[in-house]
């Protein structure tokens, strides 16, 4: 059933970087995914739309380690994976950007950056955990720059900042660590004009380093102008997965809504 | 500052971080430590002929705060991770009633120690240290293994553990302090002084503090707490092993509060398990005067232990002015407060 998928600006052979086949997930007697199949390829975004509830932050969160699937395959880079934990989802090169962000206020910047994974010192002091402060900086500093974002100050307490500074923190945070993927859970939601278009362009940047993006959202007019695919979920499946090119609204609203549209009408569109 | 070359395009990113200068200045720490600075120089004022400025006055404070600073530096890694400790007075007197046991029994004959001769008084007083502090430790642990198990907040369990600690440590005793132990813990610890001037406790007292500062302010565990007092979610996003990190900090906490039991018998040469009941508010007080959040993610050891020396000064002052010393606890209260409305007030402001 996936083999209807390969959208044609992919069809010369270009790997996923990753792919996930019929992924089914449920909690207790609610089936979230019912046999997910999507691929992100190098370098694109890849809207991830579909109406409140049809599986969209358990795709991503399976993606990512959060949660492990009940059956059905992930695939990173043509190889089958079995992600256990956020921890080893990172290891692969995955990132995520939660929707509540999922940072530690009163860590500051810098500390957010690297919660988890931080830099130590060379020599003694890496025996006994010491971080390497200066480098963590220069690396954020960095990473910052590369986004366009601004900070006032990278040692005071994120609790400090702006929603929109934040959120471009947990962006720059997950572009930097990225080196395969980058899964993002509505970015931009609650955010000004001014932010939301700093997380696009900060979007954009981490796709022209070849990473794939998979951006949730719920604004499908951007996302038809913004991203270069589309994949549809509707009840726990990816309904169709299309280019954006030539895409009407009225088209993705009928594959999202309609009772039984399938993956090849979608790719028909 | 030169202006560096940025590639077209390229947005520069600049952030001006608040100097050291400046931090140490706005710090609680170095607020408290004006408080301090002021009581003492209150209290010589206030004092006849200036007693309280004397160098034995000072030696008196030392000693009497050596407990506390230790007990305070422990708690400020439990409330900067979002934990309580409540259990610690519990933990200091069941670790003390081991030790004094340890070294009643291996010490020499019951004659012999009734008559406080100790025949094996060196390897007895060496033993009943480890035990104190093994004793301490196995303390912190079952507290950490039941907050972990039990999935309920330190709170209710060390608040439990407060209760059956200081029970057991009457049973172990039938009740009657262990006393007359051997003088050379005292001459040789308890009391002893380096230089002849600085009590052993104290120096102790502020090694490890030092220590400790290191560790939170410049190791990865340091952040972990913090970041685990902060936002248990996010660091467990962060792939943090908050379980181990529990364990970790509650084993800090009780070997300090082991440490504290040996003190207590080293200087007194007797158990005291109708004591410690404040010991715990004492150091969550101090904790949170100096700076330290008491909804976690935010700590100052060097605050915690300035703050700690407040209680003795207070109590030392007040007796050498003939005031009652009880007012000592009354003035804590109002400094509690007031450091409380100051996090209470620096939360808001950075919401
Ligand atoms: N942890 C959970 N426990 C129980 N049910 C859950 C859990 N997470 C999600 N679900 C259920 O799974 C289904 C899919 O939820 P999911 O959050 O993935 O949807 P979504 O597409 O992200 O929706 P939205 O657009 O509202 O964010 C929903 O019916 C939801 O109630
Ligand atoms: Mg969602």
């Amino acid at each position: 059933m996936d083999s209807g998928f390969p959208p044609a600006e992919h069809s010369a052979g270009i790997m996923p970087v990753i792919e996930t086949r019929g992924i089914t997930k449920s909690f207790g007697h609610v089936q979230a995914l019912r046999g997910a199949s999507l691929r992100a390829y190098p370098g694109e975004v890849l809207a991830l739309i579909g109406d409140n509830g049809a599986g969209k932050s358990t795709l991503s969160n399976v993606i990512a380690g959060v949660h492990s699937a009940d059956a059905g395959e992930l695939i990173l880079r043509g190889e089958s994976v079995n992600v256990s934990s956020v921890r080893h989802a990172r290891e692969l090169g995955i990132e995520i950007v939660y929707q509540d962000l999922a940072q530690a206020p009163d860590l500051s910047v810098v500390q957010n950056f690297f919660f988890g994974r931080e830099l130590l010192v060379k020599g003694p002091g890496r025996l006994i955990g010491q971080v390497d402060e200066a480098a963590m900086r220069e690396r954020t500093k960095e990473a910052m720059s590369l986004l366009g974002a601004q900070v006032p100050s990278l040692t005071a307490p994120v609790s400090a900042l702006s929603g929109g500074q934040r959120q471009a923190i947990a962006v720059a945070r997950a572009v930097m660590w990225a080196t395969a993927a980058i899964v993002m859970d509505e970015p931009t939601a609650a955010l000004g004009t001014k932010q939301t278009k700093m997380v696009y362009d900060a979007v954009r940047a981490a796709a022209d380093r070849d990473l794939a993006v998979i951006f949730v959202s719920h604004d499908i007019p951007k996302m038809l102008d913004f991203a270069d695919r589309i994949a549809i979920m509707r009840h726990g499946q990816v309904v169709a997965q299309m280019p954006t090119a030539g895409l009407q609204l009225v088209d993705v609203l009928t594959t999202m809504l309609s009772a039984q549209a399938d993956a090849s009408e979608g790719e028909a569109a | 500052m030169t202006q560096t070359q940025t590639p077209p395009g390229a947005v520069t990113f600049d952030s001006s971080e608040p100097s050291a200068t400046r931090r140490v200045v706005t710090s609680t720490a170095f607020m408290i430590a004006i408080v301090v600075t002021v009581l003492i120089l209150l209290f010589g004022v206030l004092s006849p002929n200036g007693v309280f400025l004397s160098a034995g006055n000072f030696r008196n404070l030392a000693l009497d705060s050596a407990q506390l600073i230790l007990l305070a530096v422990g708690m400020t890694f439990l409330v900067g991770a979002g934990e309580l400790d409540l259990s610690i007075g519990a933990n200091v007197i069941l670790s003390s009633v081991v030790a004094a046991k340890v070294i009643t029994f291996v010490g020499g004959t019951p004659e012999e120690i009734l008559a406080g001769d100790y025949s094996n008084a060196a390897t007895a007083i060496l033993l009943g240290f480890l035990a104190a502090v093994v004793t301490g430790v196995l303390f912190g642990i079952v507290n950490a293994a039941l907050v972990n198990m039990l999935r309920v907040s330190s709170f209710i369990v060390t608040l439990a553990m407060m209760s059956a600690g200081s029970g057991i440590a009457y049973i172990v005793t039938g009740g009657i302090n262990v006393s007359s132990l051997p003088r050379e813990m005292q001459k040789g610890f308890g009391s002893a002084d380096l230089f002849g001037i600085i009590p052993i406790p104290a120096v102790i007292a502020v090694v490890i503090g030092l220590v400790a500062w290191f560790a939170m302010t410049k190791l990865r565990f340091g952040v972990h707490t913090l970041g685990m007092g902060s936002s248990l979610r996010a660091a467990e996003r962060a792939g943090i092993n908050i379980r181990r990190q529990r364990v970790k900090l509650f084993v800090i906490m009780g070997g300090i509060a082991g440490l504290v039991g040996f003190i207590d018998i080293s200087r007194f040469l007797t158990t005291n398990i109708q004591g410690h009941q404040g010991d715990a508010l004492a150091a969550i007080a101090a904790v949170v005067i100096g700076g330290t959040s008491l909804f976690g993610g935010r700590a100052s050891i060097l605050g915690s232990m300035i703050a700690a020396i407040i209680p003795a000064i207070l109590i030392n002052g007040l007796v050498i002015m003939r005031v009652g010393s009880f007012y000592q606890l009354v003035v804590t209260g109002v400094i509690l407060l007031i450091a409380v409305g100051i996090d209470q007030r620096r939360r808001a402001q950075s919401k």
